[in-house]
């Protein structure tokens, strides 16, 4: 399957970039050259230079540093929100699977009425109610997320489970537990992962998105979100305020879909190679 | 003496104090004319015209077009255009009459008599009589209507109506803010008698005597009034008032420059950079004066933290007001000293601002106990942090960089600072009234008047009241009592020097900064006169020559 993966040049690509990023992520203070909070009104909105690598901000704020800082909160918010979203979605898809019957309709049921509410709206609801921070935002994100992972998960159980090495094993007397864990989720796994991966694109847009209208991260912690909406009210002054936020998120996330799609092409047994 | 409106005004929370600019339009009382003026080359002189409209846009929407419940800025803005008082400022900050012919004051100032004009009609054409005023005053000392105005009211002994045109105002004791008050616009009784005010259908499809009549309103969005045709003083030029909500300043701006609209308040990066284009000088007169009114951060007064006087000193020694009006501002402002700004008679000249001195700031933070006990970086205090949060209004990006700006210099001497931006009605119905907050920026209008019993009296402190900092002060309450009972004019100012200096000590507020108004208006618009009251007092007269009219009805 790796070799599948790697013969993908998209998905080589979108995982260089990730990779890039995360290192960028983890040696934040070795890269930035400043603080990203430290304000110094004398050197506001100027252009980049050798100096400000993409200028400063209306605070006069170093640029590329809040931009290097704010990947650590995008790809932070991606993971461990979409990581969330997997946990309940594999949990509540295979039992549903597995089980079958009442479990399936009941777990299902509420799945689909999850589903119903428009993602983005619940989202700005429950955070106007419980306040914006970067932790509500990751587990709002990760809540709100889990339902295609639960259909998916489920799909695959509801076919694995009469495989007959599921038969001998439950013949032997394994437990439930063991069988779900050992048996199905390891095997039904792959298309879930690609729905990961879209999903974390995903995530990053939507804490962009908050942060764009203010309910995401709140200052001084920079997050391309909040940059791009601090952007906007210079722009016509400080382009570059609003331009390369907006190209970091785009580059990323448009990473993060190339991997998806490579790994979706890899693991499918239909598509020709 | 100073007119009502004005001083209504004084106590009204602006939404944003950068865009004040239509507050400006609307009888904020505005000292010293505009520097910057690009004066149309066609046409200044000629006959006005009548027709066309005027689009002007603003970051929030009206809450209530009651009157005496709108504290906010866009809801007086509609609310002056609409309704009169009885009185008025002129431009050389004059009371003179509006629905009062004239008045006389009688008995030692204890009583005032209104003579009202005869020929005025409420828009539905009922004629406009002695006994609305009546009516007024008694739903703004009705305790059951929750009005932040009732302060003035509560001096009054009793209404008389002597006949259709004749109101007599009898006090209780000398009241210096006496005349002014009656700026306050006048309700329809005939419509209101037996409304509940909180709940009736007038709220908002209001009917006034006013320049313009109310048309419609789409909530968030717009509020359209028309010219009132029968307006005493003679018909407004401009055919329609329309007022459009945009709740972001720079799509305000973009708005302005595809002429969605014809005026907006510009934000100090819009005045000095944005606009100095050939296109922007084509197109649109730019007004910069001083503002009546300037920003604070307020503390919550019933929280521990700010309870100790050398805590909030502490405070606003760490705080270079300086960097916010430089980096914020680009230098469209200057310090606040406190409650006055400095164009106002109530102003202290011998109050001079703390200098910017972190290092002093920490010295009294150690003396009053906070130190950093466990080496986090952070000052605490019996076990606990020195942590708030500073709440905000979204929108405006000139309040968000100031919280940024005391969020890292307070950094700097070990006080974390938490920000939240929340919108503007929920900011003001769930926090501020509630006393929901830690500490708040947000900005006064004030007006000629300077009695700010309203803000800083103990006994204002209930919800929707001004007092929201449950500031109280038994020095401040009596000297806020005898300014209002002083006539004399010199004695009242050294009354309210001292309230100045005293405030000042107490720091029941972070003073920050008293922001220029900066205004664009299309220059197809004819008559704009700048004074010290504003450029919009005289809004009526403005016209539009009629090849240049955009819009027909």
């Amino acid at each position: 399957m790796m070799k599948q993966i790697f013969r993908n040049n998209q998905a080589v690509f979108g995982a260089g970039i990730i990779l890039l990023l995360i290192l960028v992520a983890v040696f934040a203070p070795k890269i930035a050259k400043y603080d990203p909070a430290f304000i110094n009104i004398q050197s506001a909105l100027l252009g980049p230079s050798l100096e400000h690598p993409l200028g400063t901000d209306s605070l006069g704020r170093d640029l590329f540093s809040r931009m290097i800082y704010a990947s650590r909160i995008a790809l932070l918010i991606g993971f461990i929100a979409m990581g969330l979203a997997l946990g309940v979605g594999v949990i509540f898809g295979s039992l549903a699977g597995y089980f079958g019957g009442k479990t399936d309709s009941i777990i299902m049921r509420f799945a689909d009425i999850m589903l119903c509410f428009p993602r983005f709206f619940l989202i700005l609801a429950v955070i106007a109610v419980v306040g914006p921070n970067i932790f509500n935002v990751m587990v709002i994100i990760g809540l709100t997320g889990w339902m295609g992972m639960a259909r998916l998960i489920r799909a695959e159980i509801l076919s694995l489970k009469t495989r007959d090495y599921v038969s001998a094993s439950r013949a032997l007397g394994a437990s439930h537990f063991f069988i779900i864990t050992k048996h199905l989720i390891p095997n039904g796994i792959g298309p879930v992962l690609v729905s990961f991966v879209f999903g974390v694109a995903g995530a990053i847009l939507t804490e962009a998105a908050l942060s764009f209208l203010g309910l995401g991260v709140q200052p001084p912690n920079p997050s391309w979100g909040n940059i791009l909406m601090e952007g906007k009210a210079v722009l016509g002054v400080g382009w570059w305020v609003i331009i390369f936020p907006g190209l970091a998120i785009l580059i990323t996330v448009l990473a993060f879909n190339l991997l998806g799609e490579g790994l979706r092409d890899a693991l499918n047994p239909r598509v020709e190679r | 003496m100073q007119n009502r409106k004005n001083r209504q005004k004084s106590k009204r929370i602006f939404l944003i104090p950068l865009f004040i600019t239509i507050a400006v339009f609307f009888s904020l009382t505005i000292s010293l004319p505009g520097q910057e003026n690009f004066p149309d080359p066609e046409g200044k002189t000629g006959t006005p015209t009548y027709g066309d409209a005027f689009v002007v846009g603003e970051i929030g929407d009206a809450r209530t077009l009651i009157p005496i419940l709108a504290s906010d800025s866009p809801s007086s803005y509609i609310v002056d255009l609409v309704f009169d008082g009885l009185i008025k400022y002129n431009t050389s900050v004059e009371l003179v009459g509006n629905l009062a012919e004239s008045w006389d004051i009688e008995e030692d100032s204890l009583v005032i008599v209104f003579h009202l004009r005869k020929n005025v009609k409420w828009h539905d054409g009922y004629p406009f009589r002695a006994k609305d005023v009546k009516f007024t005053y008694e739903c703004l000392i009705d305790p059951k209507v929750p009005t932040p105005y009732s302060g003035d009211f509560k001096m009054v002994k009793s209404v008389e109506v002597a006949d259709d045109y004749t109101v007599k105002i009898i006090y209780k004791e000398p009241f210096a803010p006496g005349l002014t008050s009656w700026g306050m616009p006048i309700m329809p009784k005939h419509l209101l008698e037996g409304e509940n005010l909180l709940t009736t259908e007038f709220a908002r499809n209001p009917i006034g005597t006013g320049r313009y009549k109310f048309k419609r309103w789409k909530t968030g969005e717009r509020i359209d009034l028309v010219s009132n045709h029968e307006y005493f003083e003679h018909r407004p030029y401009i055919d329609r008032y329309i007022y459009r909500v945009i709740p972001d300043s720079a799509t305000m701006f973009l708005e302005l420059e595809t002429l969605g609209i014809d005026s907006m308040g510009l934000t100090p990066l819009q005045f000095t950079r944005l606009t100095e284009t050939p296109f922007f000088k084509k197109r649109f007169q730019k007004f910069k004066y001083p503002s009546f009114g300037y920003t604070y951060m307020a503390y919550n007064l019933k929280d521990d933290k700010f309870k100790d006087k050398r805590v909030r000193q502490a405070l606003n020694y760490a705080v270079d007001k300086k960097e916010i009006i430089d980096g914020v501002l680009l230098g469209q402002g200057k310090v606040s000293h406190g409650q006055f700004v400095p164009e106002s008679w109530a102003f202290n000249k011998d109050v001079k601002p703390y200098p910017f001195d972190p290092k002093k700031a920490k010295k009294i933070l150690e003396e009053c106990g906070w130190r950093d006990r466990d080496n986090d970086g952070w000052l605490d205090k019996d076990g606990r942090r020195f942590e708030f949060t500073i709440l905000t209004n979204q929108g405006n990006d000139n309040r968000r960089m100031t919280a940024e700006i005391i969020q890292r210099r307070l950094k700097d001497i070990g006080i974390k600072v938490n920000i939240r931006i929340l919108e503007w009605s929920v900011f003001l119905n769930e926090f501020v009234n509630k006393k929901k907050f830690e500490a708040i920026i947000l900005g006064w209008g004030l007006g000629r008047e300077p009695d700010c019993y309203d803000i800083f009296h103990s006994s204002k402190t209930k919800e929707g009241e001004f007092n929201f900092i449950s500031y109280a002060n038994p020095r401040i309450d009596r000297l806020l009592i005898e300014g209002r009972r002083t006539f004399d004019l010199e004695k009242r100012k050294e009354i309210y020097n001292k309230i100045h200096e005293i405030l000042y000590d107490d720091q029941p507020y972070m003073f920050l900064y008293v922001p220029d108004s900066l205004v664009a208006v299309h220059n197809r618009f004819q008559g704009i006169k700048v004074s010290p009251i504003g450029i919009t007092y005289n809004f009526i007269d403005w016209w539009v020559p009629r090849d240049r009219q955009r819009y027909t009805y």
